[in-house]
């Protein structure tokens, strides 16, 4: 699924269909399926669905959501440093929707993504006003939000938390499909939260891919200036592109908290790096002008299971993070080496 | 492509609403009447929150209740990086290598009980160890704990006496987002506010518990900012009460260091009178009793008030006991271990 720069002219001729092993994703994929067979040997339990699987499955579904709303300001050749901050706050509207209002599951989702969007809008806006580095911006952002976060928590809850979850959100924690079944069939042991992500995972996709205002923010992240002399409105994609990250992470805000079970303050604190290593690992360039949105989900999918294979291996803390690095090196090592020699062959990749 | 597309899209949505319509869910069946367990099929595996110096004497506990208790084995595992998911993670990859009783110090209080239940919906035993949930409910089998409020209550009485009765106190502790800090803040004013305006709060400086290098660098600020105003300092995390005994004896001001747990500087420091008092928890008695407690719920005892919370013990050591505070300690283990077969384990004879 990755986007190619639409500002490059038009060759004389099209260019050879990709060959399969020259495309990033299988390569991801085989790779995946590679770690997956790795830690099945070693560690049969890998395959456990109640205590491996699902729990897995679900930590893919929050992460994916989260590699995408960094991966929507990538587009741009931006970055969001507020990530894990944006989603904070939409589970904190979430929360007080909730506990304030009795706002049922759907509005409560509804009022985190709407704050999420917001803020991201807010630093769409200041960033293409002021022409400041969205790496500044977000960051100063991200300071703020820190604290107020904290204020907002402390004068409307008793503590850290929102004291009780809008019905059937428990519900998108425990249960799998297998919970739910016409007659005698039941669904697979898949996890509730997980199409949530794979609608936003095709939301994204579709529209990087398909629709105009994607292409024209993939074209604005590419070259601002030829963008804008074709007549783009850059500004205005700029704080498109960075609403939806914010609305993503406003998503990824509430599928963790649904995950762990209460709208806290320590939503999103984990956020940042792996926003970062999911659309990176996939494929998306740092410079803009090209995502991948199915690489973000294997790059997720594959930092997912890297962890849980080392953890059940039961590395102890310091081999634990020494290993994520090397296997995470490794694998970009490959995906280089893969990309050179396609390129010596002539192919793009 | 784009009419195909619309048109899955369309057939796709239909046939999730047509199936999801006609599903019910399935009726829960209770997994937690497991049957009971010899010792030697226990696994306990100890879990605190991530790398901290505190559950370090959790490892020799741990092992050395599985040599008293003969169980099948003890593990610790320090991997959760102070993060709730990863922690989840941990736990389930643990579950998945066979550990079938946990001893846990959640991340996050205000969620943890979501990760009890889970554990607990899977037939395992849960003790919530040094730290126990939000709220009033405790949703693992118990919780063995210092009540933090209690100790910090302790902590700031001592300061008080140590100061004289009267001057201006300051207060260094870890995360704010954490309801454990907001009770340890809590049971400080409680002291300061019985002083009747005589003791005044200066300041609770908040996330100084991260490591070392954090608190220094706070204990520096806070030193060559207020040094000269500030009469007694009160710690209630590890970090700040290493790094405020050291300071303060770098800086040789006249300020009174009330010090938590029993790092060698900080009993060293008693020894030789530059930190007045140090609070002691109690986290072997936290690991080694509650191993126990955890074996005999699995050889299929039942508590007999389920989620019952117990105070693991708090001890105010000064020049005076400095000698011998470890054998209160001890004893209060031993009373612990007791209390649990009289009062709140009820097993079958």
């Amino acid at each position: 699924m990755k986007q190619e720069d639409t500002t490059t002219p038009e060759q004389p001729r099209p260019p050879a269909r990709l060959p399969l092993w020259a495309n990033p994703r299988i390569g991801l994929v085989v790779l995946l399926i590679a770690l997956i067979a790795l830690f099945t040997t070693l560690r049969p339990a890998f395959l456990n669905t109640q205590l491996t699987l699902v729990p897995m499955q679900a930590d893919i579904s929050v992460y994916a959501v989260v590699g995408l709303s960094q991966l929507a300001v990538l587009s741009l050749g931006h970055m969001n440093m507020a990530v894990g901050r944006m989603a904070a706050m939409s589970a904190f509207a979430s929360g007080l929707l909730h506990d304030r209002l009795d706002a049922p599951l759907i509005l409560a989702l509804a009022g985190g993504l709407a704050m999420g969007a917001l803020l991201g809008a807010l630093a769409g806006l200041i960033i293409s006003r002021t022409g400041v580095n969205s790496f500044v911006v977000t960051l100063a952002l991200d300071f703020a939000l820190i604290g107020l976060v904290s204020l907002l928590y402390a004068s409307f809850t008793d503590g850290v938390a929102f004291n009780g979850l809008p019905a059937g959100m428990s519900a998108l924690r425990t249960d799998t499909f297998a919970d739910y079944c016409a007659g005698d069939v039941c669904g697979p042991e898949i996890p509730l939260l997980a199409p949530i992500a794979l609608v936003a995972v095709l939301v994204v996709g579709l529209l990087f891919r398909w629709s105009r205002t994607g292409r024209e923010v993939l074209m604005a992240g590419s070259n601002a200036k030829a963008a804008e002399l074709s007549g783009i409105p850059v500004r205005l994609r700029t704080i498109q592109a960075h609403a939806l990250s914010g609305l993503l992470a406003g998503l990824a805000g509430f599928l963790l908290s649904a995950n762990n079970g209460a709208f806290s303050a320590g939503v999103g604190d984990g956020f940042l790096l792996p926003s970062f290593l999911a659309p990176v690992l996939g494929g998306t360039l740092l410079v803009g002008g090209a995502v991948s949105v199915l690489g973000t989900v294997l790059g997720t999918a594959i930092t997912q299971v890297i962890y849980k294979g080392l953890n059940l291996l039961q590395f102890q803390v310091d081999e634990l993070k020494l290993y994520i690095g090397l296997v995470l090196l490794a694998a970009l090592s490959l995906d280089r080496l893969r990309h050179v020699l396609a390129e010596r062959r002539g192919v793009p990749a | 492509m784009r009419p195909f597309v619309r048109l899955g899209s369309i057939v796709g949505v239909l046939a999730v609403v047509i199936a999801a319509s006609a599903c019910t869910k399935k009726e829960d069946t209770p997994e937690g009447g497991t049957s009971a367990l010899t010792a030697a099929q226990v696994k306990v595996a100890l879990v605190p929150g991530g790398a901290h110096p505190y559950f370090q004497p959790w490892k020799d506990a741990g092992g050395k209740a599985k040599t008293d208790f003969a169980f099948g084995d003890v593990t610790f595992n320090e991997t959760a990086g102070w993060d709730q998911t990863k922690q989840n993670d941990v736990l389930t990859s643990l579950a998945a290598q066979g550990y079938n009783a946990f001893g846990i110090f959640g991340v996050a209080p205000e969620s943890i009980n979501s990760t009890f239940e889970n554990l607990k919906k899977q037939g395992f035993h849960v003790g919530s160890l040094a730290s126990c949930p939000a709220g009033d409910k405790n949703l693992a089998d118990f919780c063995l704990s210092t009540d933090v409020q209690e100790a910090a209550y302790k902590a700031a009485k001592a300061a008080v006496d140590a100061m004289g009765g009267a001057g201006n106190l300051v207060h260094l502790t870890g995360n704010k987002v954490d309801s454990n800090t907001q009770r340890r803040i809590a049971g400080v004013q409680k002291a300061v506010d019985e002083t009747g305006g005589k003791v005044k709060l200066l300041d609770t400086i908040t996330d100084i518990d991260k490591d070392l290098q954090t608190a220094q660098k706070a204990v520096a600020d806070l030193l060559a900012a207020k040094g000269s105003q500030v009469n007694a300092i009160v710690t209630t995390a590890y970090n700040p009460a290493v790094a405020a005994a050291g300071g303060v004896k770098q800086a040789k001001l006249p300020i009174k260091v009330i010090a938590i747990d029993d790092d060698p500087t900080i009993i060293a420091g008693i020894k030789a009178g530059e930190v007045a008092a140090t609070v002691l928890q109690n986290p072997v008695g936290q690991a080694y009793v509650g191993s126990y407690a955890l074996v005999k719920l699995s050889e299929g005892c039942t508590m007999a008030t389920p989620g019952v919370i117990i105070d693991s013990g708090s001890f105010v050591v000064t020049t005076a006991n400095v000698a011998t505070y470890d054998n209160d300690r001890a004893a209060k283990t031993t009373s612990l271990k007791s209390d649990f077969d009289s009062k709140y384990l009820t097993c079958a004879k």
